[in-house]
C-alpha cells in the first residue's frame, strides 16, 4: 500500500506517494528526477548514492524513501544555485578531482558533510570522510588535493 | 552490511511488497510482531534488514521500523546502572559520546570499525547484535564487558545476559515478538585493553577475526568473533590467567590455550589455518598491551 511522505528536499519541502519497498535513492531519481546519487552497489559498500539526511552523509540505497518522512535531505543538486556552482563542485572541476564521474556526487557529498563540521580538516579527516566511497578509476589524489584546497583556503581567511 | 560476493538485482523494487509500520510505543510494535510472526521484520538502522531484501535473502510480508518509539534513542550512564545505550542510538552517536569515550573506550572503537561513516550513521549497536553474525563488530566488547541486553517482551522490559543471547549463527535467544530497547554495560573501577578488527582492507570490511582482549578491575576478558558459529568468550585461557603476571611465556601458553577454545571455518574472507594464525597475532597483541598498560 502506497504511504505518503513529506519531508525537506534541497531547502524544499515535498511530497511523495510511495510504496514501501522502494529505497529512498530510487525516489530521488524516478519520482524527483534527481539522477544525482548513483546506484552502484546497492548495498551500501560503493557510497555512489550518498546524501546528505539533517547534514549527515548516509547511503540513500539502504534507507526505505518512507523513512524520510519528516527528515531534510540534500543532494548534489541541492549544492549549486541555478547555474552557479557550489565552491566545492568547482574545486573539483579546477583540480580535474573526476573521470567517468560516477562517484563524484557520493564523494562530494561525503566531503560536504566533513567541510560543514570540520571547515579545516587534515588530509588524515579528508581520506576518512570519503573512505566510504569507492572510485573505481582510482583518482582518490585529485580527490583529496581539491577538498584540501577548500581546507586550506578556510585556514586562510 | 553484507561481504558475500553476489549477483546483485537491480533494487529492492524487484522483490515482493510489504507493509510498513512506524509504532509509537513499544506495546504497538510488539502487536504488529505478534500478527505478522515470522514474517515480520523490525526495521531499525535498516543497514542489514534492507541489503537482505535487495538480496532476496529476506522476504518480510510487514517491516516495523522501531525508530518512532520514544526513549530508544538515549545514552544515560549513572555509578549504580552503568552505561545503557538505547536501541537506535546509531555507532557514529556512541563515537561521539564523551562518557563512552572515556569510560567504554573498546566499546566505542569496535562500533567504529563497522562499515563506513555513511553506514555508522544509520546502523546501531542493536541492530549489530540483533543479527547475530559470528563476527559482530560490537559483540566481543559487550561479551568482555558482561552486557546485559535489554529486551521489551511477554513480561514486559526484562534483561538478559549477552552469553545467553547469542545461541547460533544469526540466532539469539529473541522470541517472536520480542524488541532489543537498549543494552546496558554494568559499570566497572577500570577497563584496559583494546578491541582489535583484522580484515582484508582497512575501510568498509567484514572482520576475518576480530578480538576484545581487556583487563577489567585486574581481571583478564577475552573475546573473539569470527572462530565460531557464535561470538565467543576464552573462560579457559582466562581462568589460566586468574593471578598471572603476564609474562612472555605466559603469553604464549595462553595463546595455545585459546586455540583448543575456537573452533573457526574456511569462508570466502580466509581459510581455517589463517584464522588461527591470526587469533594468536591478536591475542599476542592484546595481552601484551595490557601489560604496556600497567
Amino acid at each position: 500500500m502506497k504511504r505518503d511522505v513529506c519531508f525537506i528536499l534541497n531547502g524544499e519541502p515535498v511530497k511523495a506517494s510511495i510504496e514501501p519497498h522502494v529505497t529512498l535513492l530510487h525516489m530521488l531519481r524516478e519520482v524527483f528526477d534527481l539522477t544525482g546519487a548513483k546506484e552502484g552497489c546497492g548495498g551500501g559498500e560503493c557510497g555512489a548514492c550518498t546524501v546528505l539526511v539533517n547534514n549527515k552523509p548516509m547511503n540513500a540505497c539502504l534507507i526505505l524513501a518512507v523513512e524520510a518522512d519528516g527528515l531534510d535531505i540534500l543532494t548534489v543538486e541541492g549544492l549549486s544555485n541555478g547555474l552557479e556552482l557550489d565552491e566545492l563542485q568547482q574545486t573539483f572541476i579546477d583540480h580535474a578531482a573526476l573521470q567517468c564521474g560516477y562517484c563524484t556526487p557520493g564523494m562530494i557529498m561525503s566531503a560536504k558533510a566533513l567541510l560543514m563540521k570540520n571547515p579545516t580538516p587534515t588530509e588524515d579527516q579528508v581520506v576518512k570522510a570519503i573512505s566510504g566511497n569507492l572510485c573505481r578509476c582510482t583518482g582518490y589524489k585529485k580527490i583529496v588535493e581539491a577538498v584540501m584546497d577548500i581546507s586550506n583556503r578556510n585556514l586562510g581567511s | 552490511m553484507n561481504g558475500t560476493v553476489k549477483k546483485r538485482k537491480a533494487g529492492v523494487d524487484g522483490v515482493k511488497n510489504f507493509e510498513y509500520y512506524k509504532p509509537k510505543s513499544l506495546e504497538e510494535a510488539r502487536e504488529l510482531l505478534l500478527k505478522y510472526g515470522e514474517e515480520a521484520s523490525i526495521l531499525n538502522g535498516g543497514t542489514d534488514l534492507i541489503v537482505r531484501i535487495h538480496d532476496g535473502l529476506s522476504h518480510p510480508k510487514a517491516v516495523i521500523d522501531i525508530k518512532g518509539i520514544e526513549g530508544l534513542s538515549e545514552i544515560t550512564y549513572d555509578e549504580v546502572d552503568g552505561l545503557t545505550i538505547g536501541a537506535c542510538v546509531t555507532l557514529n552517536q556512541m563515537g561521539e559520546n564523551p562518557v563512552l569515550l572515556e569510560k567504554f573506550r573498546v566499546l566505542a572503537e569496535a562500533g567504529h570499525t563497522v562499515g563506513s561513516c555513511q553506514v555508522r550513521n544509520r546502523a546501531t549497536m542493536a541492530g549489530n547484535i540483533a543479527n547475530a553474525s559470528p563476527l559482530a563488530d560490537t559483540a566481543t566488547p559487550l561479551l568482555a564487558l558482561d552486557a546485559m541486553v535489554k529486551v521489551f517482551g511477554e513480561e514486559g522490559e526484562t534483561e538478559v545476559s549477552i552469553h545467553d543471547f547469542f545461541v547460533w549463527v544469526r540466532k539469539t535467544c529473541l522470541q517472536v515478538g520480542d524488541i532489543v530497547t537498549g543494552i546496558r554495560i554494568p559499570n566497572y573501577g577500570s577497563i584496559e585493553g583494546i578491541y582489535q578488527k583484522h580484515t582484508r582492507r582497512n575501510e568498509v570490511d567484514l572482520a576475518t577475526v576480530c578480538a576484545t582482549v581487556i583487563k577489567i578491575d585486574g581481571e583478564v576478558h577475552i573475546a573473539l568473533g569470527s572462530v565460531a558459529p557464535t561470538p565467543i568468550r576464552a573462560r579457559k585461557t582466562e581462568a589460566f590467567l586468574k593471578g598471572k603476571v603476564l609474562t612472555e611465556e605466559v603469553i604464549e601458553e595462553a595463546i595455545e590455550m585459546v586455540l583448543g577454545e575456537i573452533a573457526p571455518i574456511g569462508d570466502i574472507r580466509a581459510s581455517k589455518d589463517y584464522r588461527e594464525e591470526i587469533v594468536k597475532v591478536l591475542i599476542r597483541r592484546g595481552l601484551r598491551e595490557l601489560i604496556a598498560a600497567m
